[in-house]
């Protein structure tokens, strides 16, 4: 492995995030709440370690494919662990567990909350949360490779790791431009909807917390009531439409950008991904309205907010969806495994590696009755490679693997089997809200610290999409070289 | 600028790789989802899996928008059709590559009707770089630069035996001339004066073509120096076939083995007052049968890296004096130094500093790249809204990888000290590691975008 590099791209990412403090920092010291030194000495620790690493000489500048996933993986890790320390410092949470957990909840654009009582943070605090989100939803290494010039050539390899989706790809010529064109789409979305919230009458400072909870589609909230405490359909509808939107591809958004329109009404990803957004939520609103709801326009509504809300992997909540009918909750439920489109914010399965395996069952189908038939699997008019397939196969395996693990595990903490399981989904899709004791106004602070942390990982495992960290994790690639 | 290459093979790859260290955006084109990952991981370029024949691809990528079109994918017919194309949508320039001899003589014809701007073939520029070489009196590469004022060897410095061990400031008779480079085990390093030299390392000397001469005819003391007369050349690919051709023209004699038979008997048609022999070239008796130890030069020209460089270390072994080996992969770039063959020519950095001579544009004489593009001479006239005019090249504080080998000034080749300074109008060659090309850039890029002031030109040996 070359470790000059890795270490030096690692202090670059934590002299960033220390750079990123710094807005919280000012927050805390206008309001001078009791976070204000905690960020001083977060930024001043951080700052220093990361320009210790980033000293680092390095002859050699290329990074190989392990070395990408090892810089991905620590990389995630280094900046939770020193992004925890304010929250940890200012006595926001009780133990360093605590805040560990709910910053790589932050980060990994999960939001699972351990402090049911948000409202009692202080403001700085409370930004820095929501700020995670909106840096982990598009990647803390492809903002690096926007800004440093250094990793150049060989950053593919980070952001191959670090972009969600089995097929990851540069639609300009170099890496860096492309992931400054992510970050300029994000950022003008983020700005639009800053706006238009505060047209709705929120606050600025609230009006940016919501809106990096819904573009990073992480789901932190100000309020313990989530988006309940604010009673206007107009804010709600903004929310809901950015929610749904964040979870497209947004490489769909630079094709928009181009006038390229044939390929956003071709890609299948995108087409599926509102089909099944538009199906969800027509079957719940008509369940809701069946059932406990006696007006079908908020039963459609709240069914749209949560559909989108769940399948985004956002999970801001108007309303507590844990008292709706089995039907609707199973939905739900059905909704937190797929996720958004690959290349978005969104956590979960994604929406193309479900097309990807449906086409395959459709063609295995129909070699049943025409063995000899040939019919490779398309996407968008293309052949899919076999290798392609396989590795959604196997990502999708893992995926319910370690769902069935993981929720006998988090079964020994004495909880009921929907808690259980959903927690771990909520946790390995990035949602952090599920049923039973995970509900809407719940919070995970009743599992003890070994599940905290264990939970944590399945949430920094979804994130990068289980092989970055499997990979890393398997000894057999640590005996043969390290 | 902008630049789509269709077809991922060797030359697309060096191209794209050479590109981008000159920080153009480049597209690659291939069919093959393999190849293209591999671009994918070692090159900052955009791929697309597509087929570059297909107008729908061509128009979806924009290719109206491009400065450039290279097509090297290993079919000359697509080659045509796809530069045609590019061109025909809007693209600025094509280039094609067109290696069957069967179209060389309709050239122009087909780039004027079909709308290609050049046309390049890898193994017609490789059998020119050969005659070039074989022609000359010189016992090695060399390069001339300024109209043939300046000149450029390299040799191992077993040549040189009294060189070994010293210091570069402690070595005699050695004014007017200085060490640019030295490859010391596949690395280029940029010497300075207490750098000491070591047995084995090849050596870089630029200086007057006068004093040049006078080193020449010293390190060949031992080597008998003669025209070459007859030549043989183990390969009837097409670059032996142009090669034979040219040779003949020039009135060598000249030995051509094949193998094929097939091969054999279209050779001696094509060709005239060539001997063609029909045998395995790596057959030793086969060689010393057609009298290989009498030979001046033995050219490798077999489509396998491994025979031609075998072979031309047997030929030397048999006391040919000039031996050439032709090489298309990059593998055997670092040790080809040490193994005391004169020449190994590559056809892909041969067609890729062809390439590279239309990107940067300017009046250039020739380009070409040391040691498979770890660094590059580059002969420059200084314009004069340059910011490094009337300055000294201490004041310049040029980093490390970069050194001025050759100031002329008002037609006086000066070998610069510290305190040399730098006018408008002067021409200077500079010798660069290619880590280093985008400070050279800086250095000698006119701020106004550049009218004449850049004149490009690399150089030198593909080792």
């Amino acid at each position: 492995m070359n470790y000059g590099i890795v270490l030096r791209v690692l202090g670059s990412i934590l002299m960033l995030e220390a750079l990123f403090m710094v807005p919280s920092l000012l927050i805390s010291f206008y309001t001078g709440q009791v976070d204000r030194f905690a960020f001083l000495i977060t930024i001043i620790i951080t700052g220093i370690t990361g320009i210790i690493l980033n000293r680092r000489k390095t002859p050699d500048r290329h990074i190989r494919p392990k070395d990408g996933l090892a810089i991905v993986t620590i990389g995630w890790v280094l900046v939770s662990i020193f992004g925890a320390l304010p929250l940890y410092i200012s006595g926001s949470t009780s133990t360093y567990i605590d805040a560990l957990f709910e910053i790589v909840a932050g980060f990994t654009t999960t939001s699972a909350i351990i402090v049911s009582d948000v409202e009692s943070l202080p403001l700085g605090i409370l930004f820095w949360r929501s700020f995670t989100n909106w840096i982990g939803g598009m990647g803390i290494l492809v903002f690096t490779l926007a800004i440093l010039p250094a990793l150049g050539i060989s950053g593919f390899q980070l952001f191959k790791a670090e972009t969600p989706g089995p097929i990851a790809g540069k639609f300009v010529p170099r890496i860096k431009d492309t992931a400054k064109i992510l970050y300029g789409t994000y950022i003008t979305i983020t700005i639009i909807e800053v706006v238009l919230l505060m047209l709705g009458g929120m606050s600025l400072f609230e009006s940016i917390v919501y809106t990096f909870g819904t573009v990073a589609t992480g789901g932190f909230s100000i309020k313990n009531a989530s988006l309940g405490a604010y009673n206007s359909n107009y804010i709600h509808f903004i929310v809901g439409l950015f929610m749904i939107l964040s979870g497209v591809n947004f490489s769909i958004y630079y094709s928009l950008f181009k006038g390229r329109w044939k390929e956003i009404l071709r890609d299948e990803e995108v087409k599926l991904y509102f089909v099944i957004i538009l199906l969800a939520a027509i079957a719940i609103g008509i369940n809701l309205y069946k059932t406990s709801y006696t007006s079908l326009g908020l039963a459609f509504k709240d069914s749209f907010f949560h559909v989108g809300s769940v399948i985004t992997t956002t999970a801001y909540y108007t309303t507590n969806f844990d008292l709706w009918p089995a039907f609707s909750k199973s939905i739900l439920l059905l909704l937190m495994f797929i996720g958004g489109c690959a290349g978005s914010t969104a956590g979960g399965m994604k929406i193309i590696r479900i097309l990807i395996i449906f086409k395959v069952i459709k063609r295995d189908v129909l070699k049943i009755f025409h063995p000899r038939a040939v019919s490779p699997v398309k996407l968008n008019s293309r052949i899919l490679p076999s290798e392609t397939i396989a590795r959604i196969y196997s990502f999708a395996g893992l995926y319910l693997i370690l769902f069935a693990l993981s929720t006998i595990l988090i079964s020994l903490e004495g909880i009921d089997l929907v808690s259980a399981s959903s927690a771990v989904i909520a946790s390995l899709s990035n949602i952090g809200l599920g049923f039973g004791i995970v509900g809407p106004m719940k919070s995970f602070s009743d599992f003890s610290q070994l599940s905290k942390l264990f939970l944590s990982l399945l949430m920094l495992l979804g994130r990068l999409e289980l092989f970055t960290l499997v990979a890393l994790l398997a000894p057999k690639n640590w005996k043969r070289e390290i | 600028m902008k630049v789509t290459i269709v077809g991922a093979g060797k030359l697309g790859y060096k191209l794209a790789e050479l590109m981008v260290m000159d920080d153009i955006d480049v597209t690659v084109i291939d069919h093959n989802q393999k190849t293209l990952d591999f671009v994918n991981e070692h090159l900052d370029v955009l791929t697309v899996l597509a087929n570059g024949i297909e107008i729908n691809v061509l128009k979806s990528l924009g290719i109206h928008r491009y400065d450039l079109l290279v097509a090297t994918t290993n079919s000359d017919e697509t080659n045509t059709l796809i530069c045609s194309l590019a061109k025909k949508l809007g693209c600025k320039t094509t280039i094609a590559r067109i290696r069957n001899p069967d179209y060389m003589e309709q050239l122009d014809f087909i780039k004027h009707e079909l709308g290609i701007d050049y046309i390049v073939n890898p193994d017609l520029a490789t059998a020119q770089a050969m005659e070039k070489y074989l022609l000359k009196n010189y016992n090695f590469y060399s390069d001339e630069f300024v109209s043939g004022k300046v000149q450029m060897i390299d040799f191992n410095i077993e040549h040189m035996k009294e060189f070994v061990g010293k210091k570069l400031m402690e070595l005699e008779n050695f004014q007017g001339l200085l060490i640019t480079a030295i490859s010391r085990n596949g690395e280029l390093i940029i010497p300075n004066g207490s750098t000491e030299l070591l047995a084995n390392d090849t050596i870089y000397v630029i200086g007057k073509t006068t004093d040049i001469n006078n080193l020449n005819n010293r390190i060949s003391k031992d080597i008998i120096n003669k025209e070459v007369e007859r030549v043989m050349i183990l390969g009837g690919s097409n670059i032996g076939y142009y090669l034979a051709q040219k040779l003949a023209k020039d009135n060598i004699l000249v030995t051509l083995v094949e193998q094929n038979k097939e091969r054999c008997k279209e050779l001696s048609e094509a060709l005239e007052d060539i001997l063609i022999i029909h045998g395995d070239g790596t057959d030793i008796h086969l060689l010393e049968e057609e009298g290989i130890s009498s030979m001046d030069a033995f050219v490798g020209a077999t489509g396998f890296d491994e025979e031609n460089l075998l072979m031309a270390l047997m030929a030397k072994q048999s006391g040919v004096p000039k031996t050439i080996a032709k090489i298309s992969r990059e593998n055997y770039t670092k040790i080809i130094d040490r193994l005391g063959i004169e020449v190994a020519l590559n056809p892909i950095h041969i067609t890729a500093s062809e390439i590279l001579k239309v990107i940067r544009g300017g009046k250039i004489v020739s380009v070409s790249l040391l040691l498979g593009g770890d660094g590059e001479v580059t002969e420059i006239i200084i314009g004069k809204d340059l910011p490094i005019v009337g300055k000294s090249l201490e004041e310049l504080k040029l980093p490390k990888g970069i050194i001025i080998g050759v100031i002329v000034h008002n037609g006086e080749v000066i070998i610069p000290n510290g305190k040399t300074r730098i006018h408008a109008n002067d021409r200077i060659v500079v010798f660069c590691l290619s880590d280093n090309l985008p400070t050279l850039k800086m250095f000698f890029k006119s701020q106004k975008g550049g009218i004449l002031s850049e004149l490009w030109n690399r150089a030198k040996g593909t080792r």
